[in-house]
């Protein structure tokens, strides 16, 4: 039997029906139609569904979507301030490099918003430390890192400019 | 040549999509009334199946579909259907009525929901009678060895051995001052993707088949697809937008594409099939593990007289890219290093275990382990440094390449140079060691070379169309799969700097074996240099036309015209201009014209080479090997776009840092079961693992068959880091290890063996 599940997800008040069983990932996927999170493992083993849960980010498929009732979501697809606008972490992975074949990217990006938002500015080791449990195939990491530190840097800028 | 987009790293086509979260990959598809399909897999290694009863699940609501080896097409096929090729065995059936290793499917379901499916497999009940199986090589070699399948050419070969002799190594070995022999093992590897196996498969009412998958060889899916199931290649579609990683595995079939296509033919519905992680390790490829014999003879300036090497790969279950990865690997054994007299063999063996495939670097990653670890042991019997030995042997302009092609240019030589001067290497190796704490240092180097082609194993074709619309805006259609490594980018550079206009008015259509032309596939290292010099050629086709059209409005001849950014101009005379749009548009009563320029690219075979630099830390209390440096030097040719070609590199060494160090995918050898096929058990470098890369990328030796000169780099990345790390790690602790990986046990059972080793000559001495 389905369960109604009221939550805010992406900044908007949703209410998703899922089976008591059913992982937040599969319900993100498959009732809220948010395929930007991948499924890479299923079993909290390579980070690819990493969302942002009341601020913290967590592996979806460990999460029960029952679990979310009233909770807060945001996914890769609601990282973006405006539809026309992207995130600074978006701008840098496109320019550094740090999405290849493209699957680990939703994850690891999530990952670093989460990273950024608690410690604004990160030494690569705290950058490392932080996607430890993302695996990306692809890169070899060296250019993630990248654009994770040029995030940084201009998440800093605008607060500076901010504060002027 | 003065280029505007060619070089430049411009922002990739495909990237958009994926930092947004909207890239479509073939799993993220939900159609109406889809149903998940699921695989029932073997619990034994080798058997028949005696029996096998799928009425209980057929009976369970909700299942839409059952199919066995009963009720499936009965077709021998070919894994991974290359055309034309003999790099690839016909040996496999899509269920067949026995078992060749632990976790092949045997039967499959579609269900309304995942959960039913997996209760119906449950309720499939199969009796095997086990047969007598053969887990290593070398009992599947015995005489009187299970034979696991019967076809091909008999006692559990996959191919007839394949045998390439130059000069003549009895003479070789007869001149030479010193000898350099040993047996190399390599572990078994997998490309461990990041997007599981998936398809969705549709028929249409007039019996159209149409696949969503994830593959990088469309069209050969498309041909074995139509083969097995009797369609004509009009009545199958398959379809690819995005995928999620492949490395050279995802150029096979994987059972599913046809269990898929087959439920929902008679389930009359749309059906889901995607693999779990598990089964992407079960039912997935691994690099073949193996070994090589290698003898190799030096004069003591370091010449090499001869080279003679025995190689024998386990291929697992089915043949898969058996005997193309055996003749790759081991004709590669005839180059790298200069020798005229070379006597090779190249075994590939059948076993009950888990398929090896293809998987970037395609057997010469595991030939060249084994090359370039035993120059750096003869560099240290001949008191010559290993980098000096390497590079007076290096292959140079001119040499005989391992395709039987000359080589273009001085790549590895250069490689070479370029990467002691970076590290200062003749300094590093002579500075004294601190040996006395338990953390050791060392430096190695290892090189490599690959071909952009799978020429001559493979006779290759790139195809591409160009469309110029009236707004001077083109298409570029290509059948050119996208792994993810930006190809489809450097298509577009390449046609946009071809024609004059700017990268931003290409856009790229790919994906869809309805509509783009015919391609064998992206593999090979071949995508950017094959297919990227047709688009060049139907970029230069359309050009032509479109400059036969401008030189009316211009008064001039076509041939003084020239584009640059969108404007053509009289070579040499300002003012005289026009945009490409109103060249193309439409005029007063004049419709706009109809631009199209095909090409067709039939390569031969170029070489990219590399050095890879490694300096790493041995912890001589709990045997940890870490790599803390890595300077990769490659020579690719002209670089498309460096952060892409770049991002190829660093890849690569990760992967390879992998196969040194943690990646083995194991199999119980009692019963050939899988023991590690999850990410937590199957150990990967991640982001604490990985040392920092400095990246430099020659572009001295350019491909004249290649766009622009550009030539392939996909696989070189994974090849060289291999042996560097070896080598360095011997530099470190002074034990040499033939084998990969190299775990934390193996090197504290080693540093014993060295230490009572040495403790007991001492003893000897005083006694």
């Amino acid at each position: 039997m389905k369960h109604l599940i009221p939550l805010m997800l992406n900044g908007e008040a949703r209410e998703l029906a899922v089976e008591p069983y059913r992982s937040l990932l599969d319900t993100l996927r498959n009732e809220a139609g948010l395929s930007g999170t991948k499924k890479g493992c299923d079993v909290g083993d390579c980070g690819a569904c990493t969302v942002i849960l009341d601020g913290k980010p967590v592996n979806s498929c460990l999460v029960l979507a029952a679990e979310v009732r009233n909770c807060e979501i945001v996914t890769i697809e609601g990282l973006q301030p405006a539809p026309d606008r992207l995130h600074p972490l978006q701008e840098n992975f496109m320019k550094y490099g740090g999405a290849q074949c493209g699957f680990c990217t939703p994850g690891v990006i999530m990952m670093a918003k989460a990273l950024l938002d608690e410690n604004p500015n990160p030494t690569e080791d705290e950058i490392r430390f932080a996607i430890a449990g993302n695996i990306c195939r692809c890169t070899g990491y060296s250019k993630i890192i990248d654009a994770i530190r040029a995030t940084a840097s201009d998440l800093a800028d605008r607060a500076e400019e901010t504060a002027r | 040549m003065n280029m505007s987009v060619v070089g430049t790293s411009v922002k990739r086509t495909d990237t958009l999509g994926k930092v947004t979260g909207q890239a479509m990959y073939a799993g993220d598809l939900i159609l109406p009334g889809m149903l998940h399909g699921k695989i029932k897999r073997s619990t034994v290694a080798h058997a028949k199946i005696k029996r096998i009863d799928a009425g209980k699940a057929l009976a369970l609501p909700g299942v839409k579909a059952v199919l066995t080896y009963e009720n499936v097409p009965r077709v021998l096929h070919y894994g991974s259907p290359h055309p034309r090729s003999a790099s690839v065995t016909k040996d496999q059936y899509i269920l067949d009525n026995k078992v060749r290793y632990w976790g092949e499917g045997v039967a499959a379901v579609a269900a309304t929901m995942e959960e039913i499916a997996e209760e119906a497999l449950d309720l499939i009940d199969v009796e095997y009678e086990e047969l007598p199986a053969a887990f290593t090589v070398e009992e599947a070699l015995r005489p009187g060895a299970p034979l696991i399948h019967e076809t091909g050419p008999g006692a559990n070969l996959v191919l007839d051995p394949v045998v390439v002799i130059r000069g003549d190594v009895a003479r070789g070995f007869a001149e030479a001052d010193c000898i350099s022999e040993g047996e190399y093992e390599m572990g078994r590897p997998t490309p461990a993707y990041m997007e599981p196996n998936v398809c969705v498969c549709r028929w249409d009412g007039d019996g159209k088949l149409t696949v969503w998958l994830s593959t990088q060889t469309a069209f050969m899916v498309r041909g074995i697809l139509a083969e097995v199931l009797g369609l004509p290649l009009r009545s199958v579609r398959v379809l690819v937008d995005h995928m999620g990683g492949g490395f050279g595995a995802k150029q096979d079939l994987f059972q599913h594409e046809f269990l898929c296509a087959l439920l929902a033919q008679q389930s009359k519905r749309p059906v889901r099939m995607e693999f779990s992680r598990k089964e992407t390790f079960l039912g997935g490829r691994s690099r073949h593990p193996g070994k090589v014999w290698l003898k190799q003879g030096f004069k003591k300036d370091g010449t090499i007289t001869a080279r003679q090497a025995r190689i024998t790969l386990n291929s697992g279950a089915y043949g898969s890219h058996g005997p193309g990865v055996t003749s790759v690997g081991t004709a590669a054994l005839t180059s790298l290093y200069r020798c005229d007299n070379v006597h090779l063999e190249g075994r590939c063996v059948y076993t009950n275990t888990p398929i090896a495939g293809a998987f970037r670097g395609y057997g010469v990653v595991q030939t060249y382990y084994a090359l370039d670890v035993q120059m750096d042991e003869a560099a240290e019997r001949l008191g010559m440094d290993p980098a000096d030995l390497k590079l007076k042997n290096a292959v140079r302009e001119g040499d005989i390449a391992p395709s039987g092609h000359p080589v273009e240019g001085h790549g590895l030589e250069d490689c070479i140079r370029r990467g002691t001067e970076e590290t200062r290497w003749h300094e590093l190796r002579r500075q004294a060691r601190d040996q006395a704490g338990p953390v050791r240092r060392g430096w190695g180097m290892g090189c490599e070379m690959h071909g952009s082609s799978a020429y001559p194993g493979i006779k290759e074709q790139g195809n591409a169309i160009v469309k110029m619309n009236e707004d001077g805006t083109v298409t570029l259609l290509t059948g050119a799969g996208g792994l993810g490594t930006g190809a489809h980018t450097a298509l577009a550079q390449i046609v946009a700097e071809e024609l004059g206009v700017r990268f931003e008015d290409v856009s790229v259509v790919h994906g869809d074996t309805d509509v783009v032309p015919w391609d064998i596939g992206a593999f090979a290292s071949h995508t950017t240099f094959m297919v990227g010099r047709a688009a060049q050629m139907a970029a230069a086709e359309v050009k032509k036309q479109l400059l036969d059209r401008a030189a009316d409005r211009l008064e001039a001849a076509a041939g003084d015209l020239e584009i640059r950014d969108g404007v053509i101009s009289v070579r040499g005379v300002s003012g005289y201009k026009i945009t490409v749009h109103e060249a193309v548009g439409p005029q007063k009563g004049i419709p706009a014209a109809h631009l199209v320029g095909s090409g067709t690219y039939h390569p031969t075979k170029s070489y990219s080479f590399a050095a890879h630099f490694v300096q790493v830390k041995v912890d001589t209390e709990t045997g940890q090997i870490e790599v803390e440096n890595v300077i990769p030097i490659h020579e690719i040719g002209k670089v498309i776009h460096p952060i892409a070609a770049a991002g190829q590199i660093e890849g690569g060494i990760q992967q390879g840092i992998g196969h040194m160090l943690t990646e083995d995918y194991l199999v119980d050898l009692s019963n050939g079961r899988s023991l590690n096929p999850s990410f937590v058990d199957y150990k990967m470098p991640l982001s604490m693992d990985m040392p920092p890369i400095k990246t430099i990328i020659l572009e001295t030796a350019p491909s004249a068959g290649g766009p622009f000169g550009a030539k392939g780099v996909g696989e070189d990345s994974i090849i060289a880091i291999g042996p560097a790390i070896a080598n360095a790690v011997h530099d470190a602790i002074g034990v040499r290890f033939r084998h990969y990986p190299i775990t934390p046990e193996q090197v504290l059972q080693a540093l014993r063996e060295k230490n009572d080793g040495s403790s007991s000559a001492d003893r000897r001495q005083a006694s």
